[in-house]
């Protein structure tokens, strides 16, 4: 007796039907597994006889064949324990399932189904496929029910799914709590009204949230480059609905989101520690590869700490992402790519002990030295920093009284005001748009255009450099409310650079 | 490459006995006092313009300006010398064929080219290392028959060249600087301990005998700072120091104006000449008035 259920197998977001067929047939008591099944796929065998036979079922004492199709598809995971007992149990019984429904979960020996990663991606998948049902873990229920147009069946046991498949006990649906989709905007940690002084720093931060700038803060050990970078998504406006749901795929596919509320609204920030290896930070692992910290924080901020201390293969790896927005890794087990788009926040010392250009403190570095930790920085990705910004130490008596800066809420509502500007105009951020686009939507008055290029002939200014202000300048217009980038617009834009860093 | 010859000036040996020196281009020197100009290896932008100009000046009056060829002041130095027309001498820690910084080879050539001399008492081909310099500090001491300091912070390179001279019999002048400068703390020192205030080269003349009369003329800045025009009227610029640099942010707490606005009007006074950003913060530009060269 023969039957077939459907299921998926994923590579990055990339979704792909499987059909999981069953045959029972006379002969040798034996089960065979077959459809290019990765190990934890084959190990499926141990627990799904397991599973079968403590839930009460029986399990086929003849010629158990399973295939896993399309064949030459490499399948992972334990995603597809349940639709493998299912299609026995199914077999055994002669009844077909219920049209258009696909089935995934890990099985526990006693035939608990269990928590899988990636269901959320799975279940946006196999619905754009075409299917209108999906039994999932319990535990995966409430990811899996974000996803529009799909009835999302929570399955506990095995033993409940076959029972409701036998017609014996139904599975209700799990219904979305409310239209929702999880709570309003999250209550941020950092706010902007604990930052002491910075004025320069706060202000090339609500550059760079309102235009999607990358950033550099440059500054001693101890001057608040942690602190302002922290105060960054605060001030960005919340996901919207779309944006939303990528980040949850991402953290779907980690296994990441938590049972109720699996939609967060504030924007992800990461911070991982400059041993990253380039697996970690733009992705990787055996097989297929996982996505990496810039996929965590797309839509985001990724906040690279001491920068100069990253390897510098790791920190070349950043270029593709920093450019499309997306990263495509090739694995031993294929290529997948995953969004990538966030805003790079970097923070450095000036120099290797970290005080060089202090006023007070004096810096006991070699000039060589300077050199050479600075030539580590410069190249190209700091090419495609568009804000650098020194960061002072400030007095110590100033940290015993109240911090008199403006909160984060005004200047998110300026930075909203200002992306809603450039999405009106052009469809997408300032730090975006390519020189072409710029030409033509970035329009220059005379006086900032002779400014410009009076700056750029008396400093050399490189091609990108030139780009580099003019992007900067449109977003301070934007944040000015101004159609046409004025001479101060140009001026403030060229004052974000390091000394010691060709601008 | 290098000739050798025996170490110049009789009785005033070094502690350890002369060395023979190893020297490119023409040595000895002309005629005439010998001044070492020493100093930070990262002076202020004050400091930098103190010895450039100190070196012209003394240039000019016939003097042969001694020193390093490090980065910084001592770098100054011998432009200043240069501009000024005068023979220069550059006292390396390394061999005379290995220009340390490499970055200062074409200055090496200038000084070559200019009748300069670049000695040393380390053998041809010695790669710098930490060790020599204070021995080639004492060089430089015994070649000077005085030692201006221009900007030391404590336990500065200059300040051992300072002591060698002082051991040597010789004289120690020193320029002032600001009291908030962790760079002008050993220079400071050194006028508390009795060295000759510098404000310009005839003191330095002064202190050599060739001239009795000290004026107390301010010293000019150099030309090669400078515009010709004066800059616009600008409420920053009365704000700014030419010493230390303030940051945007400090400017724009003493202005009571947004720092986007102060970074901008800073950005604008940058081309003009008026003010130069050094590390975090601006400095207002030293201006004589003279077009750049």
């Amino acid at each position: 007796m023969l039957a077939a259920v459907d299921s998926c197998t994923l590579a990055g977001l990339d979704v792909r039907r499987v059909e999981v067929q069953a045959d029972i047939a006379r002969g040798q008591v034996k089960f065979l597994l077959v459809g290019l099944a990765a190990t934890s796929v084959k190990e499926a065998r141990e627990r799904v006889r397991s599973a079968i036979k403590n839930s009460g079922l029986e399990f086929p004492q003849s010629r158990l064949t399973v295939n896993l199709a399309p064949a030459e598809l490499r399948k992972e995971g334990s995603r597809l324990d349940l639709p493998i007992a299912v299609a026995i149990a199914l077999a055994r019984t002669g009844k077909r399932p219920p049209p258009h429904t696909a089935f995934l979960g890990e099985l526990a020996l006693d035939g608990a189904v269990c928590h899988v990663d990636g269901v959320l991606v799975a279940a946006l998948g196999l619905r754009n496929l075409g299917f209108e049902r999906i039994f999932v873990p319990a535990a995966n229920a409430a990811e899996a029910a974000l996803v529009d147009g799909l009835a999302v069946m929570p399955c506990a046991s095995l033993k409940a799914l076959v029972d409701h498949l036998l017609g014996v006990q139904t599975i209700e649906p799990h219904v979305r709590g409310g239209t929702g989709l999880g709570a309003g905007p999250e209550v941020n940690e950092h706010d902007l009204a604990e930052v002491h002084g910075q004025e320069e720093g706060r202000r090339a931060l609500e550059i760079a949230a309102a235009g999607g700038h990358h950033l550099l803060l440059s500054g001693p050990p101890g001057a608040g480059k942690t602190m302002l970078a922290r105060c960054l998504p605060g001030i960005l406006p919340p996901l919207e609905l779309a944006e939303a749901l990528e980040v949850a795929q991402v953290r779907s596919l980690l296994g990441e989101l938590r049972d109720h509320s699996p939609l967060g609204w504030a924007r992800p920030f990461r911070s991982p520690h400059h041993g990253v290896s380039s697996a970690g930070l733009i992705g990787g692992g055996t097989g297929l590869a996982q996505p990496g910290e810039i996929s965590r924080s797309h839509h985001g901020v990724l906040f690279l700490d001491e920068l100069a201390e990253f390897q510098a293969p790791v920190l070349q790896a950043l270029r593709q992402p920093l450019e499309t927005g997306r990263v495509t890794i090739t694995r031993s087990g294929g290529s997948v790519s995953y969004p990538a788009r966030f805003t790079l926040v970097a923070a450095t010392n000036p120099c290797p002990c970290g005080w060089a250009g202090d006023p007070v403190r004096s810096c006991r570095c070699s000039p060589g030295a300077i050199d050479s930790y600075q030539r580590r920085l410069s190249g190209p990705l700091l090419d495609r920093i568009d804000l650098k910004v020194a960061v002072r130490r400030i007095k110590l008596e100033t940290l015993a009284s109240e911090p008199t800066g403006e909160g984060s809420a005004p200047v998110r509502e300026r930075v909203v005001a200002a992306r809603a500007r450039q999405v009106a105009r052009q469809g997408c951020l300032n730090a975006l748009l390519r020189p072409a686009r710029l030409r033509q939507l970035a329009a220059l008055e005379p006086a900032s255009r002779r400014t410009l290029e009076r700056w750029a002939e008396q400093r050399g200014l490189t091609a990108r450099g030139f780009h580099r202000a003019w992007r900067v300048a449109r977003t301070s217009a934007d944040l000015d409310g101004a159609d046409q980038i004025g001479e101060r617009h140009i001026l403030e834009a060229l004052g974000y650079r390091l000394q010691d860093v060709a601008a | 490459m290098s000739q050798r010859s025996p170490h110049p000036r009789e009785g005033e040996g070094l502690g350890w006995g002369a060395p023979e020196l190893r020297t490119r281009g023409r040595w000895p020197p002309p005629a005439g006092p010998r001044v070492a100009i020493v100093g930070s290896r990262r002076p202020t932008p004050y400091g930098e313009a103190v010895a450039e100009q100190l070196g012209a000046d003394l240039a000019r009056a016939g003097v042969v300006v001694i020193s390093g060829l490090a980065l910084g002041i001592d770098a100054a130095a011998h432009r200043g010398a240069l501009v000024g027309g005068g023979a220069t001498v550059a006292v390396m820690g390394t061999g005379v064929d290995v220009v340390y910084p490499a970055a200062h080879s074409r200055l090496a050539e200038e000084i070559l080219a200019a009748g300069g001399a670049l000695v040393s008492q380390f053998p041809d081909g010695t790669t710098p290392r930490r060790h020599n310099f204070p021995a080639r500090n004492w060089t430089m001491a015994a070649l000077a028959d005085l030692v201006v300091v221009v900007e030391a912070a404590e336990g500065s390179g200059a300040l051992i060249t300072a002591e060698a001279a002082l051991d040597l019999h010789k004289e120690v002048l020193a320029v002032p600087g600001s009291v908030f400068s962790p760079l002008s703390v050993g220079t400071h020192g050194l006028i508390r301990d009795g060295a000759g205030l510098v404000q310009n080269a005839r003191d330095v003349m002064a202190a050599l005998g060739a001239t009795q009369e000290v004026l107390d003329d301010p010293l000019a800045p150099p030309a090669g700072l400078g515009l010709g025009a004066l800059p616009r009227r600008d409420g920053i610029l009365a704000h700014l120091s030419d010493v230390l640099p303030l940051s945007v942010a400090e400017i724009a707490r003493k202005l009571q104006l947004p720092v986007a606005e102060v970074l901008g009007r800073l950005t604008a006074l940058e081309l003009d000449g008026a003010v130069r950003r050094h590390h975090d913060g601006y400095i207002r530009a030293l201006r004589s008035g003279q077009k750049r060269a």
